[in-house]
């Protein structure tokens, strides 16, 4: 065991968390049952789009040990949820969208009955054509998915613009033109989504749910059933995971629907791993065009992107992610002319939503590919090219938007130029074995923190000294594995002076923890943090000033909060905190203050489709490194060393900074080497973790971390978020190293073997010879 | 609910299989319990070979070597017996699911279960692996190639187990080759395998050739034709194209979540090419 | 059906069905939730304890099989209170973050030192690689792992 410390800033520190995990103690929502417990389950659609003529319950509702069975028939309020816009049944009543839809909910007594229920529904459907794809999304002659949606299957259109694009074309002295399409990929936390509810006696229902955003769950339940907020309150405790998959409702308006048919019994759902692959939402397909024009000495002149995202049968925040990836379209880079139209579609495929680097991770692809393939054109060194067009302070980026806050994008570049990997890569090159080929990749990219303009991204902390002198932390936001609680531990530690055993951190709870927005954006510590860091330094001056008053102190200059108590330096007279809190009233130990993230002032005049979520003040940058060697018989690519440089602001954790860049890197090679869900007509025919491949301890590389330290004025110690920007950077290194291995071209994902064999042109064709 | 029994000896089995006829029977669980989780299957009764000591141990003879199916394959793949007689078995179980998987399934199981991707089938055809069968009645043995009729399909009858692997040693090849190629690098699922088995002269010269294919074809796919057309010759790039170019004319490959046809056909050929690093 | 065993050093008996998942049988009848389920089908390796010593999926096992054998969960890896040594590294090397694949990864990091008690990177890497985690990027989980074998077994720390 560990000595008791003081938590401060800029150290590592255990995380908060890690003793009651290893032991097996932290009690994730999966892991409540209770007495007399029932399972709530439900029937999937499994046809991708018709018309509803009857759901038959009756089989189902004859079997000994079911409870209930309900359909959108029986959902009191709106049956609509959504984020943004509330086009998505609780329980599909007249139309199925997707086969993940579910149709009708059963609660039984135990797993065993659920089973069986859900297996005697039968679904009658007439079936309507499909919308499989982006080409069917824009052709106006097919079916709408959403009838009532007044632009049909485009959810929405819109345009980023800066500069005149078109007329600056003409002036470039090399244009390059390629279209890049990646697929859906899936979050594959390991803890699927469930939940546990139960209605008190007094009507009001309460939840316990693996969640990033336990406040706007409530609402979306009370929107969705018609239920006051105040008679939901929902229990968020630590994630298995959530990558932005559990942003949004999932198990949580089934639950309270249940809840309310059977009061005073718990019902838990939990979603197998296959309805977690087909129902659970997504990161969004894309395609996307782009043109690049430059001038011959490599000064980029003009982008123009066509971006078309699949957003799948709901809304849900397609038009955030899309409007995300507009933003990003052109790098981390100073492009004076931009024309970037977006498309984000209705489908019947299944719903894309919220994941780790936000519509993001796809434009990062094509932009980071288009600079290599400029780079070849031109014959400049790949990394020079990057750092002569990084974008700098006081610059614009390709939304017209002037950058003024810290931006490290250059510095990280300038990290890797110095690194031993980037300096000695063409002796690694040159050493590849028979049959292998060795390339080296980079990626330049960058990822914005926060809401964006149009929705507040505000937290409100909340710190108590308690009556048995602890400090006690009540956080709104949910830690669902990133580590922002640690954090948190670290900024009262720090302010307050305690040591960790004295300090306790209270996870989401709407009846006790203060609205603070979702765990999303990489927002959580940053703004948080700032708003703790103000609750913190009330309480702090609170206590100082009452122990001037039991110490007699006619001056609070020479009094020092200390580990339990504060000490009078100059007579060494001291008050506990114990003293201190018996002689508070409750209310006067609690100190809250709200925090609300700045955002832009000087908007440019475009992207006005969108009505939230554009443009970002904040970025976090990264330029990755990424060593593969491809083996020339089978086209398997092996990721053999991968070296990141991140600039996050400063770091208010060494340990928990890495392990997001070194987990975000490795969902990011998953993203590139083997993760795609695979999609026929709507179905998915890969949901479960025999077929939708996720990176095991063998597929992932040394990750070597190299912090590029900037201070951001504006966050908490000068952080900035750091969750999201390493997922961005591995596909297009790969793919980069990979053409430079192999001198391909690729301008799809994921690199399975497959498609190198098939771009090297070996496929069918017979071998023409290794290096032997 | 469905009774579970563990017999700890070949009489209690009998005596299980004489009550419950429509048992199904599993050892390490990790192909059965999981068809039955999906719906696939779904037995009234099963029997959980396990504890049956009868099945478990590998001994030697003058001559051979016999596997006790209920062997998981991380019993085999730390057997020294095995490592030094079948090198080509002991690579294919390196790469046979994950660590976690080696230590419940068994080389009964993975036989049993007749699938196109099963990690041991292409070695234990190069091998000429022979399956005994017991039953109450009286064992029989037939050859790996002939147990395995189809996928998920073997000649096993009701009331009968796989009670051994029996491999015959000395066979003297100088060449004992294995690789799979899988969606990553850990706990993947074949998508083409090749097992060689080769003799060389020391000119280099093909004096005997033993290769089989997995993941490519309903079951093990081998050639007499490349064989044959191997031995006599010695491995050079041209030599291994051509021989890669029949198999890969011969061939009518499985399409499937992992691969398409195209790939596959292309790289069970490919995968003989490798064999030139082998004379090197 | 009567199923005797020992849990985590003690004796135990339960009365359940016999084709009930060891997984459940722990998790809803013992209340043994640091066993995780995260896919069902040996797939992920969440679930994984220690029978007699050796790893464990517990999703693919039926209670029958319990008998007579010497089960360890993650909440039986610390003795009075004290982590083993592999959970004292997971801590202090940052092995852990949502935590979920963490007592499967625990207790098959513990079988991988017992066989083979000085690993190598890649050792540790193909002894992890039925265990899937979806935070680190194993990294951390690896290093701790050479760590504890340090700790354990008298070798330098790295």
């Amino acid at each position: 065991m560990l000595k008791p410390y003081i938590p401060g800033i800029g150290n590592t520190i255990p995380r908060a968390d890690a003793q009651a995990k290893v032991t097996g103690a932290e009690k994730y929502a999966a892991d409540y049952y209770g007495d007399d417990l029932l399972w709530a389950g439900v029937k999937r659609a499994g046809i991708p789009h018709g018309l509803i003529r009857e759901v038959r319950t009756e089989k189902a509702k004859k079997l000994p040990g079911v409870i209930s069975v309900l359909t959108g028939k029986d959902v009191p309020g709106t049956n609509r949820q959504g984020i943004v816009h509330k086009d998505q049944p609780v329980l599909a009543d007249s139309k199925v969208r997707h086969s993940g839809d579910a149709v009708a909910l059963v609660v039984a007594k135990d797993k065993e009955t659920l089973r069986k229920a859900v297996s005697l529904i039968e679904i009658d459907i007439e079936p309507l054509p499909g919308i499989f794809g982006i080409d069917d999304a824009l052709n106006p002659d097919l079916p709408a998915v959403h009838e009532e949606h007044a632009t049909g299957n485009i959810l929405l259109k819109a345009t980023v613009a800066s500069g005149d694009a078109t007329a600056a074309f003409s002036e470039c002295d090399v244009v390059l033109e390629e279209t890049f399409t990646v697929p859906v990929q899936a979050h594959a936390f390991l803890e699927t989504e469930n939940g546990i509810a139960w209605q008190e006696p007094d009507e009001n229902i309460v939840m316990i749910v693996s969640t990033q955003a336990p406040f706007r769950d409530r609402f979306e339940i009370s929107h969705a059933l018609g239920i006051p907020m105040n008679r939901i309150r929902i229990i968020g405790p630590y994630l298995g995971g959530g990558f932005g998959g559990k942003d949004g409702a999932t198990v949580q308006c089934l639950l309270a629907l249940a809840a309310m048919h059977v009061p005073g019994r718990r019902i838990k759902m939990w979603w197998s791993r296959e309805e977690n692959i087909i129902a659970g939402y997504k990161r969004h397909a894309a395609r996307m065009h782009y043109r690049l024009g430059a001038a011959a000495d490599g000064t980029l002149k003009a982008l123009q992107c066509r971006l078309y995202y699949d957003t799948g049968a709901y809304a849900h925040l397609g038009a955030e992610v899309m409007a995300l990836g507009m933003e990003h379209a052109g790098g981390p880079y100073r492009i004076p002319h931009t024309l970037i139209e977006g498309w984000c579609l209705y489908t019947n495929n299944p719903i894309a939503g919220a994941m780790r680097g936000f519509g993001v991770v796809q434009v990062s692809f094509a932009f980071e590919r288009m600079m290599n393939m400029l780079a070849d054109r031109l014959q400049i060194d790949p990394l020079e090219l990057r750092i002569k067009n990084a974008l700098r302070r006081g610059d614009k980026n390709c939304a017209g938007v002037v950058i003024t806050q810290s931006t490290g994008i250059a510095a990280c570049l300038k990290e890797i130029e110095q690194h031993p990997l980037w300096r000695e890569r063409s002796v690694w090159k040159s050493a590849a074995g028979p049959f292998k080929k060795r390339g080296v990749g980079l990626a330049a990219v960058f990822n914005a923190m926060g809401y964006g303009r149009g929705l507040p991204d505000s937290a409100i902390a909340k710190v108590e000294l308690t009556e048995d002198s602890r400090i006690r932390v009540y956080n709104g936001v949910s830690d669902m594995g990133q580590g922002n609680a640690t954090a948190f531990f670290q900024i009262a530690g720090q302010i307050l002076c305690q040591e960790n055993t004295a300090i306790e951190l209270i996870g989401p709870d709407t009846a006790r923890t203060l609205p603070s927005g979702s765990a999303s954006a990489s927002r959580t510590t940053y703004t948080y943090g700032n708003a703790l860091i103000k609750a913190c330094e009330q309480l702090r001056q609170k206590l100082i000033g009452m122990a001037s008053l039991m110490l007699l102190a006619d001056t609070t200059q020479d009094l020092e909060l200390l580990p339990g108590r504060v000490c009078h330096l100059t007579s060494g007279k001291e008050v506990s905190l114990k003293q201190l809190a018996s002689m508070m009233s409750e209310q006067d130990r609690i100190c809250t203050s709200q925090f609300i993230m700045p955002v832009v002032r000087g908007v440019p005049d475009t992207g006005k489709e969108f009505s939230i979520g554009f443009p970002h003040l904040l970025f976090s940058h990264a330029a990755h490194l990424a060593y593969v060697e491809v083996d020339e018989l089978t086209g398997t690519i092996e990721v053999k060393q991968y070296l990141a440089a991140t600039e996050a602001g400063r770091i208010i954790n060494p340990q928990s900074f890495e392990q997001q860049v070194q987990g975000a890197i490795a969902q990011g090679i998953g993203y590139a080497l083997s993760e795609q869900v695979i999609l026929k007509e709507g179905n998915i025919l890969n949901p479960n973790f025999a077929t939708y491949i996720i990176p095991t301890a063998c597929d992932i590389p040394e990750i070597t971390s190299q912090p590029v330290e900037d201070y951001e004025p504006s966050g908490p110690y000068g952080m900035k978020g750091v969750g999201e920007v390493g997922t961005n950077g591995p596909l297009p290194a790969i793919a980069n190293a990979v053409s430079d291995a192999c001198g391909i071209n690729p301008a799809q994902s994921p690199l399975t073997a497959a498609y190198v064999l098939e771009c090297s042109g070996q496929k069918d064709a017979p071998f023409t010879g290794g290096n032997i | 609910m469905r009774p579970v029994y563990l017999p700890r000896n070949l009489n209690e089995l009998w005596q299980y299989f004489a009550e419950n006829p429509e048992a199904l029977v599993y050892a390490g669980g990790t192909d059965l319990l999981v068809n039955i989780r999906t719906g696939n299957i779904d037995p009234p009764a099963l029997i959980c070979l396990e504890r049956l000591q009868e099945l478990k141990g590998v001994e030697e003879s003058s001559d051979t070597v016999r596997l006790g199916a209920c062997m998981t394959l991380a019993d085999l793949l730390a057997n020294s017996l095995i490592k030094t007689n079948f090198v080509v078995l002991t690579k294919a179980l390196q790469t046979l699911g994950s660590p976690l998987i080696r230590q419940m399934g068994t080389i009964g199981g993975n036989i049993g279960n007749a699938s196109p991707a099963g990690d041991t089938l292409p070695p234990l055809y190069v091998l000429q692996a022979k399956v005994e069968i017991k039953s109450f009645e009286s064992p029989r043995t037939l050859p790996i190639a002939e147990f395995i009729c189809g996928p998920r399909q073997t000649p096993l009858r009701q009331g009968e187990i796989i009670s051994a692997v029996i491999l015959k040693k000395a066979q003297d090849y100088n060449i004992q080759h294995f690789e799979k190629v899988g969606l990553r690098k850990s706990l993947a699922c074949s998508v083409v395998s090749m097992a060689a088995l080769l003799k060389l002269s020391e000119e280099g010269i093909v004096e005997k050739a033993g290769l089989a294919w997995g993941s490519i074809a309903p079951t093990v796919f081998t050639s007499d034709a490349c064989e044959e057309f191997l031995i006599g010759k010695k491995l050079t790039p041209a030599t291994l194209e051509t021989a890669a170019e029949m198999i890969r004319q011969e061939v009518s490959p499985i399409d499937d979540v992992r691969a398409d046809t195209a790939y596959r056909r292309t790289v069970c050929g490919n995968l003989l090419l490798r064999l030139a690093n082998e004379t090197m | 059906m009567k199923i005797s065993f020992t849990l985590n050093g003690k004796k135990t008996e339960i009365d359940v069905a016999p084709d009930r998942r060891v997984v459940d049988v722990l998790r809803e009848d013992l209340g043994l939730t640091g066993t995780k389920e995260g896919c069902g089908a040996g797939e992920c390796g969440a679930c994984t304890i220690l029978t007699d010593g050796e790893t464990r999926l517990s999703c693919l096992m039926l209670a029958a099989q319990l008998e007579g054998l010497n089960i360890i969960t993650v909440e039986g890896l610390a003795v009075d209170g004290r982590l083993h040594p592999l959970q004292q590294a997971f801590v202090e090397r940052g092995a852990v973050q949502c935590g979920f694949c963490t007592p499967g990864m625990l207790l098959a990091g513990v079988a991988l030192l017992k066989k083979n008690p000085d690993p190598s990177h890649e050792e540790i890497r193909e002894g992890l690689s039925g265990n899937l985690c979806r935070c680190t990027g194993y990294q951390k989980i690896i290093d701790a792992v050479q760590a504890a074998a340090g700790n354990l077994y008298g070798k330098e720390t790295p």
